[in-house]
Formats: C-alpha cells, structure tokens, sequence
C-alpha cells in the first residue's frame, strides 16, 4: 500500500511536470513573433529616437535656461519655458520606461529561446532592468517635483543605463538582422 | 527605366548630392530648408516632387532624396540651440515680408510647424520641436512688446 502510495506520488508530481513545461515550453508563433516585433521596435525607438546623445543633451540643455535668463523675459515666458521643458522631460522619461519594460517582457518571455545568453548575463541583465525602471521612476519624481534641471547626473545614468540594456537586446535580436552575404569570388564558379 | 518600386541608393545620394548642390545650397537656415522641402511634399500622398531633379533622375530617386534632405534639415533643426531657433525664426519671419505681429498670431494659431515634419519621424523629437517653436514664438512676442512703437518691420 504504501509504495502504491509512494507511486502515485511519483506519477502525480511527473505529470505536473510535464503540464507545466508543456504550458511554458513550446514557442508559440503568434505569441512569440509579436513579442520579437514588439522588442525590436522598443529597441529601435530606443536607439534611434529616445536615447542620441545629442537629443538627450538638447532636452535638458542648460544653456537654453541660461539663455532665457539672460534675456530678463517676463515671468510668463519663463515659466512657459520650464513648463514645456518638464513636459518634454517627463515624457522622455515615460517613454524610455516603456520602452525599457517592452524589452524586459522579450527578455523575461522569449529571449531564452533565441539568444545565447550565459546565466551570469541573464542575472546582471535581470538586475540592470530593476534598477533602470526605479531609476526612471526617481528621474520622474525628481524632474516632477523639481524641475528638468534638478539631476543631470541621474539623467545621464538613465540614459547610459538603457544604452547598456539596448546594446545586450541587441545582440538578443541579432538573427533578426538580414544576413549580409559575401560577393562570390571571381573564380568561384568554375570551381 | 527603373524597374524595382524602390530606388537604388546610389542613384538616390547622387539625386540628394545634387539637390543640395544646386538647391538647398542657397538655403542656408535649417528652418528655411524645412519648410521649402516639407512645400514639396504632395499633403494628400506624402510623396514628394522636384521637376527638375525628376527629370535629371527619376520620380522615385527625387521623392527618396527629397525625402532625406527633409528628414536631415529637421534632425539639425531639433538639436539646435534655442538662441538659434529664435534667430531663425525671426529671420525667417523677415525674409517673408510680413509685419512680426502678423506673422507671430499666424504661427501661434495655426501652428504651421506641425505639418512641416517628415514623415516616421519619432514622436518625441516632434514634440520637443514644436514645444521650442512655442517657446521662440512667445520670446519673440515678447521682444515685439518691449520694443518702442514704431513703423512695423
């Protein structure tokens, strides 16, 4: 009675197994390819749009401030200047984070399937995503609270810390990138 | 006759490398730039047009060129000072011969800076373009205010 039990026992938590890996297993197209399109997209907004260097210094520009202060504007236009520069901060921040999470959700769904990522580079990777989104929350806050100009340092961070994240999703998503072939050799043919 | 639907790229920088020797090369402002290349852009298509540069290459080769001149004068554009911008713009409000208070309630109400950009540009570039527009518009409103009366410009 008791090695039925011990048995059935066994059965029960191999058929669990089975049920579980069958439900997370097996790619699902759909599913999977949205998720890959979702990533690539991320990362090309990412990298094309949200993270140039020279769009990020232009947002948070202190000569511009320094320019309209020079200027002695009434206090309408200056504070419609750093009305409009904490929105187009706030809204930089906002779309690097959702940017960052559509590349956590490949990585977290579907990354292990495709790339070849070591456990040591899932681990950082995992906690540079953590820290990222919290960083981007803080930058939020901060910039809310005190303005565009309130943590330059913290803006840089952010944006070195996505590039990071970017440059490893990069190569998560390099068989996406077309195959470049070499120009056949003149001798080739006859060979 | 080309047939593939999208134009080699050799033929479009060599199409581009013309255009901007021959046309955008006496259009020294990115603004102005901007706007004369988002003028030759169909509304209704997207698809832009150039006679000339048609006729020398191909409807396809001078859209794409175009194109890429357009999508470069608003990249400088975004990334340029806002000191810049307001000379620009005033600059560019000069060069159209029309008195600054006019020019400046036109550009406030109508914002005409919002059909200037080239297509799939990212939305967050567009944004902070058209926010330093604002900005520029109200400072040089505000320069107009503190002037002295007198003839309009």
């Amino acid at each position: 009675m008791i090695q039925l039990l011990f048995f059935l026992l066994i059965g029960a938590a191999l058929l669990s197994s089975l049920l579980f890996l069958v439900r997370r297993g097996g790619p699902r197209p759909e599913g999977d390819s949205r998720v890959l399109m979702d990533a690539r997209r991320a990362l090309d907004a990412l990298q094309g749009g949200l993270l140039p260097h020279e769009l990020v210094r232009r947002i948070f520009a202190r000569d511009d401030l320094d320019y309209m202060v020079a200027l002695a504007l009434p206090k309408p236009v200056r504070d419609l200047f750093i009305l409009e520069r904490r929105k187009i901060a706030l809204l930089w921040i906002a779309q690097v984070r959702t940017q960052v999470s559509s590349l956590k959700r490949f990585h977290v769904g579907a990354a292990r399937s495709y790339a070849q990522l070591g456990l040591r580079t899932e681990l950082e990777l995992a906690c540079d995503f953590a820290a990222l989104l919290v960083a981007c929350q803080a930058l939020r806050f901060a910039v809310y609270v005190g303005g565009p100009y309130v943590a330059p340092r913290m803006v840089g961070a952010t944006a070195a810390a996505a590039g990071k994240i970017c440059a490893i999703s990069e190569q998560s998503l390099a068989f996406l990138n077309p195959v470049q072939l070499k120009p056949l050799a003149s001798g080739s043919l006859h060979s | 006759m080309h047939v593939n639907s999208s134009p080699k790229r050799m033929d479009v920088e060599e199409a581009r490398q013309d255009l901007c020797r021959r046309t955008l090369s006496d259009i020294q402002r990115p603004l102005d730039r901007l706007i004369y290349l988002a003028s030759m852009r169909d509304y209704n298509t997207g698809v832009y047009h150039h006679d000339g540069l048609a006729s020398r290459f191909t409807e396809e080769v001078a859209c794409e060129a175009l194109a890429d001149c357009h999508r470069e004068a608003f990249r400088e554009l975004v990334i340029c000072p806002l000191d810049e911008l307001v000379s620009q713009l005033d600059a560019y409000r000069s060069s159209t011969h029309t008195s600054p208070r006019e020019f400046l309630t036109a550009w406030g109400r109508l914002e005409p800076y919002r059909v200037a950009v080239p297509v799939q540009t990212d939305p967050l570039s567009a944004e902070f373009l058209f926010s330093n527009f604002k900005i520029a518009l109200a400072v040089l409103e505000s320069q107009l205010d503190s002037r002295p009366a007198g003839p309009a410009a």
